[in-house]
């Protein structure tokens, strides 16, 4: 059950970000449907907006949600062990989400780093180093997301002074990086939480658990008042 | 036998308590890197592209942001109103009238615990209230809950449409018998039951509380209303107006609208304030407290269910990599398995895999595995789909540990064991259904045929 605290100051700053992203997806797509039908015109770069803008939620939101615990599992089994057995195998489950973030934070700088003309690194498994030789791939365009005046800084930096005319790639794809880095960070904390006791799953059993207590609350009340 | 492996690994992490989206994962990467050739950027790319690549499931947020605007207010309170003057009359009428309250909100809502959730804390208090036992007022919203999934629009139908890459608007004309069909023969089922155990009926309460109840559920109807016109048009008037997605959309921002302003169940006109009084309200609502909390809580669902949909088409890449569909059709055919015979292999794993996984997490991962050999067997793609899906449905209320299960446990405080029992007569009507669904094709591909054409089936 998701902890019912005061929220502090990151939670409010990434719930903010959560609401702002998904309001802005509706909103995009709906003003899309309204200029094809009112406007008789076309925003033509909003469903690929709209695309990256959802990929930031989700892949952004996965480590919100580890902080507040609120990734689907399957708690069957998890809730009949001994609870002498729940420690470590919350520990085990731990170790299993950290080599997965890891893994895909390093995936992921080798994905993203060619298109900032950083170097990817070397290794299968473990970053072991930087590779020397690349080809930088900063002139990599988006297919129809204009650039925004107040980024066009990004072709002096990644494009050797050349204008982009379209957003380059090195900035929907940083959500990459940037969400596994955030991933390992949550994954860590919530290890600690796991190992001092105050927390046994990484898991809820299904999306609606908070609604249902309300509910439950709700109808108890209901027959309380009728006795 | 690698592939055993991967399976083994993926479902043994799940049950020691991994979330779904990292056993999902996790089992992908460590196949990729010691079986293929496979770099850790290409699995990177693979997860940005189950965004990018599959455009289709841009529709899943918006139908959660949707529902979730319908459900915070009186809109589940209000259809339930409009069910009870229409058929709370007949004997047993209140459970009927439950069952029709699901079916609406379904069309509304497109997730079954949600439905339950927001039905069930009503009706079971109101049925206890004139005398049901609360074991049967849980054991018909468990079951008519399940409906969510089946009534269009439904969620876990983009994720099969995305996944196996067939038609959002034919799955979900698809779903339109089956759904009146399965909530008619619970009804049957509750009449045939209260007639036999002499169940109070309530009173005909006249046309004009019909006609009123209807107005107030009107705005939340319209809903419906507007996805379906939205995507399929017309007959005869005109075509279809949005995409899937648009119309999801187009119903987000239709839902604020009537939570907002009209019901005024939330946001800044929720005390009586008057809209003439305010008119600044209609911006300020874009930001107002309600709406950003209905914002942040849709938004927590979609990451969610997203964070594994993502993980499982990582899982999905492996499956076709491998080619792994290929060589089970190969050995079922060795075997001399038909189409009956591998329908029923199909019910059996989806109804045991529904009981622990969430709808659209396990669809994810089996669709891509048994699409393929259905295609080769030739059984058409979108009966696959409704198939899988009523399979769902019931390994939702399947005993030991269905999820519409626990979560009516949870909302009517019963023990568990209470709501199998409670459960388990409807559950022989929704298996007659599977039956009927499952070997009758036309029930699923009648109404999409007929309006939209054949399907072209491509190999």
């Amino acid at each position: 059950m998701a902890t019912q605290s005061q929220p502090s100051g990151s939670d409010r700053l990434e719930e903010s970000i959560i609401a702002l992203l998904l309001g802005v997806m509706t909103l995009m797509t709906f003003a899309n449907v309204v200029a094809r039908y009112v406007f008789n015109s076309n925003i033509f770069y909003a469903l690929e907006l709209t695309v990256f803008l959802f990929a930031w939620l989700v892949l952004l939101g996965a480590s919100y949600a580890v902080k507040k615990t609120l990734h689907l599992g399957v708690d069957a089994v998890v809730n009949a062990v001994k609870p002498t057995v729940k420690k470590p195998l919350g520990l085990f489950v731990v170790a299993v989400c950290l080599i997965y973030a890891l893994l895909l934070l390093k995936g992921s700088w080798d994905y993203w780093a060619p298109y900032a003309n950083l170097p990817p690194t070397s290794g299968r498994w473990f970053p072991t180093g930087f590779v020397e030789k690349y080809r930088g791939q900063g002139w990599y365009e988006t297919q129809d997301i204009p650039v925004p005046f107040f980024l066009t800084w990004l072709e002096t930096v990644f494009n050797e002074g050349e204008a982009y005319e379209k957003m380059p790639k090195v900035v929907p794809y940083l959500v990459m990086p940037l969400s596994m880095g955030l991933l390992v960070y949550r994954f860590i904390q919530a290890g600690m939480r796991v190992w001092r006791g105050e927390q046994d799953m990484l898991i809820v059993s299904h999306e609606a658990e908070d609604d249902v207590a309300q509910a439950a609350q709700r109808l108890k009340a209901e027959e309380q008042g009728q006795k | 036998m690698e592939v055993l492996l991967l399976f083994v690994l993926v479902i043994g992490l799940m049950l020691v308590g991994t979330p779904i989206a990292v056993a999902l994962g996790f089992s992908s990467v460590m196949f990729l890197l010691v079986f293929s050739e496979s770099t850790l950027a290409s699995v990177a790319q693979t997860l940005f592209e189950a965004f990018e690549g599959h455009s289709t499931l841009l529709a899943i947020p918006f139908f959660i942001l949707a529902s979730s605007f319908m459900s915070t207010g009186g809109v589940a309170a209000r259809i339930i109103r409009f069910s009870i003057a229409l058929v709370g009359h007949l004997r047993g009428g209140l459970a009927i009238a439950g069952v029709l309250a699901c079916m609406i909100f379904a069309a509304l809502s497109g997730s079954s615990p949600a439905t339950v959730v927001a039905i069930g804390s009503i009706v079971i208090a109101a049925m206890r209230q004139v005398g049901y036992t609360k074991e049967f007022a849980a054991g018909v919203i468990a079951n008519a809950g399940t409906l969510g999934i089946l009534i269009p629009p439904s969620i876990v139908m983009v994720v099969y449409a995305a996944a196996v890459e067939v038609s959002v608007g034919r799955m979900f004309l698809a779903g339109v018998i089956p759904g009146l069909l399965a909530g008619t023969m619970l009804m049957i089922g509750i009449y045939i039951m209260a007639r036999i155990k002499d169940m109070p009926a309530g009173e005909f309460k006249g046309f004009r509380e019909i006609l009123n109840s209807f107005r107030e559920a009107a705005w939340g109807l319209m809903l419906i209303v507007i996805i379906m016109v939205g995507i399929y048009g017309i007959p005869g008037v005109t075509g279809a107006i949005f995409t899937p997605t648009e119309a999801a959309a187009v119903a987000s921002i239709y839902a604020f609208l009537v939570a907002t302003f009209v019901y005024r169940d939330m946001g800044p006109l929720k005390e009586g304030r008057s809209l003439l009084k305010n008119p600044h309200t209609l911006i300020t609502a874009l930001w107002h407290k309600d709406t950003v909390n209905t914002l942040r809580d849709a938004g927590k669902l979609i990451i969610t269910l997203m964070f594994v949909i993502a993980n499982a088409l990582l899982l999905k890449h492996v499956i076709t990599d491998e080619q792994i569909p290929q060589q089970i059709t190969e050995t079922m055919l060795a075997y001399g398995f038909g189409p009956i015979m591998f329908l029923i292999i199909v019910n059996v794993i989806l109804l045991i895999g529904g009981q622990f996984m969430e709808p659209s997490g396990l669809l994810v991962i089996v669709a891509p595995l048994v699409f393929p050999i259905a295609i080769e067997l030739g059984i058409d793609p979108i009966h696959l789909g409704i198939i899988m899906v009523v399979n769902m449905e019931i390994g939702m209320i399947t005993p030991p540990v269905g999820l519409n299960l626990f979560v009516t446990a949870g909302v009517a405080n019963m023990s568990m064991m209470g709501v199998v029992r409670a459960a388990l007569p409807f559950l022989g009507i929704m298996f007659i259904f599977l039956i009927l669904v499952t070997y009758v094709p036309s029930i699923s591909t009648f109404l999409p045929n007929t309006l939209m054409g054949p399907e072209i089936i491509a190999k």
